[in-house]
């Protein structure tokens, strides 16, 4: 079923989304964990991450600090850059 | 009017209460608007700080700061003290990091700051900067500065003065820290401002998403629009690239006039803005589209003009120009208001005898080459054999050769290179390393001399191939290099065609490589002898994300590009290295009470 932005999330949830979202970008032609390399092994370049990061800010209706996006490399990075917003909004339910 | 130096035209400003610096805040979803009036507070603030730590007049201060509030404040009040502030870009992030510690160092060191400007959290990864540039005295945060009270002590500041050093991202060397002094930017922002853009003082109204780092953000929208005390709204450059339709969104609510973007910007919109995010917007008020500073393509700026056409874009808008950091920014537009104006030329005629003879109709083998309009009055542009060293004979209309400068925007030369500043001169003329031609005193600027692809005698842009390559599915648009080489070989000159795809299966990539050869031959009629294609990130780029064609070429000829992996992995470690060594250096620096001073 979809969410809507303003409903609470928990951790699951927010990592399926993100494999959505991702799965479109390569085209459903990897396998996804979230140790994978965004850059390295999705091959998506920095401006493609950008888009990623858009993508989920609408879905998630929050927006992604520039700061937090220098950290970013992995899946599980953009999920926890995901939650740490969600935490902030009050909007996680784990 | 008589030029003026920065400093000044900070206080001349000062009195304008309605116009200044707009900061769009993303974090905080706050616009914080300063009156010039403020400007002129805040950056005496600044300058009082840097002063406190110091540093006097003539004395460097390296800024690496990536907000872009903190950056105009540090920068224009270490300029009204006298102080050369030395801009360094940004960490784009925590992969490649130890080539960027690299160029950091180089220019810290060359530039010989005393005193290097961050903010807390890229402080943590300068150590190794911090152990080895010996001039450096100190890391400042940001945050320590805003916070210092010092007054500020004026300075008597001439237009000979020098303002501050622009270090270029050369696709070849290492940066060099191009001299600009007071005189070479008030010569160019009259240039730009009155005759390329004709600004109406305090009405015409900027809008900017260009790093601050680089000519065209610092001198197009923070000196520029200083001089003439027009607003501009800066927004992060990381919110455009997120969301190219936020550039659009603001040009519209702020009823922006004049905005600038290279080629890339254009067309990042055309892919990326979706047409419900850009609805019930109004471009109309949008009246000079700058486009420069890397190859531009008539067919993107066309594409762009098309699509948001209906929401009041005007075509006649686009403007395109040229110019390097070695001459402030700019120095020749074309005419505004008349849109973008390009050449198809005969591609065979280009390549074989270096002439741009007109083709009617628009055949396979025409080359689209854009007019980047007239010198700026006062200057001079001319079109030289690149043999010709002395400069002695202008070539006529339509023969291409080097493209060569002069006037009081161009630099003395580079910072402390007594020999490469020699070298780019040639008899009071700056050599570019451009090619192009004139036609009725307009400059069409055509490419590189040092990547040209030279096949029996004929001159091939590698651009050109790379535009090819990139129309085949699967090939990375944007992110595909050509050159030539005679190594390992030695016998003949090679076209080597190397493109990052996202395909892993062999067989697929074997077909890429079919398709690509096959898209040369017909759209260039040119043979490729090695097509290489590679995983994402391979390929080596500049901080400001352009190829380097040149050193493509060197992990070609080595053997390296074969072997090279995405850098992100190897760079892991390098950051846990690095804050240990930060940590370290701090460590040092309290017990031994800073003895890398001399």
């Amino acid at each position: 079923m979809e969410k809507s932005a303003g409903t609470s999330w928990g951790h699951e949830a927010v990592v399926k989304e993100l494999m959505r979202v991702l799965e479109v970008h390569t085209e459903h032609k990897v396998e996804l964990r979230e140790s994978t390399e965004l850059v390295g092994e999705l091959g998506i370049d920095s401006l493609g991450v950008m888009e990623v990061v858009a993508e989920l800010e609408d879905k998630f209706g929050l927006t992604i600090a520039d700061d937090d996006l220098r950290e970013v490399e992995t899946v599980g990075d953009v999920a926890r850059a995901v939650e740490t917003r969600l935490r902030a909004d009050g909007r996680w339910s784990e | 009017m008589t030029l003026r130096t920065v400093a000044r035209a900070i206080e001349d400003a000062a009195e304008s209460g309605r116009t200044g610096y707009r900061f769009v805040d993303e974090a905080s979803n706050a616009e914080p608007f300063f009156t010039y009036g403020g400007v002129e507070r805040a950056t005496a603030r600044f300058g009082g700080a840097l002063q406190a730590l110091g540093l006097r007049k003539g004395d460097r201060v390296a800024l690496i700061l990536p907000d872009n509030q903190d950056f105009v404040f540090a920068f224009l009040g270490a300029v009204r003290a006298g102080i050369v502030p030395v801009p360094i870009y940004p960490p784009a992030g925590l992969s490649k990091l130890s080539g960027y510690l690299e160029n950091t160092l180089h220019i810290v060191a060359k530039s010989g700051a005393r005193v290097l400007v961050t903010d807390g959290d890229i402080k943590r990864l300068l150590g190794e900067v911090q152990l080895r540039a010996q001039n450096l005295e100190q890391i400042v945060a940001v945050e320590v500065l805003r916070k210092e009270r010092a007054a500020f002590r004026p300075e008597k500041i001439d237009l000979d003065d020098t303002c501050f050093l622009q270090f270029t991202s050369g696709s070849t060397s290492r940066p060099k820290g191009v001299i600009l002094t007071h005189g070479n930017l008030a010569a160019n922002v009259r240039a730009f401002m009155q005759l390329g853009l004709k600004v109406e003082d305090g009405v015409d109204s900027g809008v900017s998403w260009l790093p601050l780092y680089h000519d065209m953000g610092l001198i197009g929208f923070v000196l520029g629009p200083l001089f003439h005390k027009n607003t501009v709204t800066f927004i992060p450059p990381l919110s455009f690239l997120k969301r190219p339709a936020k550039w659009l969104e603001v040009l519209s609510r702020q009823r922006g006039t004049i905005s600038f973007g290279p080629n890339f910007a254009y067309a990042l919109c055309v892919k990326r803005v979706r047409d419900e995010e850009v609805a019930g917007l109004d471009l109309s008020a949008w009246r000079v589209a700058g486009c420069g500073a890397e190859p531009i393509r008539a067919a993107n700026l066309r594409a762009f003009a098309d699509k948001f056409a209906p929401i009041g874009f005007d075509r006649r808008a686009i403007l395109a120009c040229y110019g390097m950091a070695e001459s402030s920014l700019a120095v020749s537009f074309d005419n505004a208001g008349v849109g973008v104006r390009s050449d198809d030329v005969d591609g065979a005629l280009l390549a074989a005898e270096h002439r741009a003879v007109p083709l009617a109709g628009d055949g396979d083998k025409a080359v689209d080459v854009v007019c980047c309009g007239p010198a700026f009055e006062g200057h001079d542009i001319a079109v030289f054999a690149v043999d010709d060293a002395a400069g002695e004979r202008r070539l006529p209309d339509r023969e291409v050769g080097e493209i060569r400068l002069r006037g009081p925007s161009v630099t003395r030369g580079y910072w402390d290179e007594p020999e490469l500043t020699r070298a780019a001169f040639a008899g009071g003329w700056l050599r570019t390393g451009d090619l192009g031609y004139f036609v009725d005193g307009s400059l069409y600027v055509c490419g590189r001399i040092k990547e040209l692809i030279i096949v029996n005698g004929r001159n091939y842009y590698p651009q050109d191939l790379e535009w090819e390559a990139g129309k085949v599915e699967g090939v990375r648009k944007g992110n595909v290099i050509a050159f030539g080489t005679r190594k390992p070989l030695n016998d003949r000159e090679r076209v080597v065609v190397a493109f990052e795809t996202g395909v892993s299966d062999v067989d697929a990539r074997e077909a890429l490589k079919v398709a690509v050869r096959k898209v040369v031959r017909q759209g260039i009629g040119l043979t490729v002898d090695d097509v290489v294609p590679l995983d994402v990130g391979v390929l080596p780029k500049t901080s400001s994300g352009k190829l380097q064609r040149a050193a493509t070429r060197e992990l070609y000829e080595t053997g390296q590009l074969w072997t090279r992996a995405s850098a992100r992995k190897t760079d892991r470690l390098a950051v846990a290295k690095e804050i240990a060594k930060s940590q370290l250096s701090y460590v040092r620096h309290a017990i031994f009470g800073g003895d890398k001073k001399r």
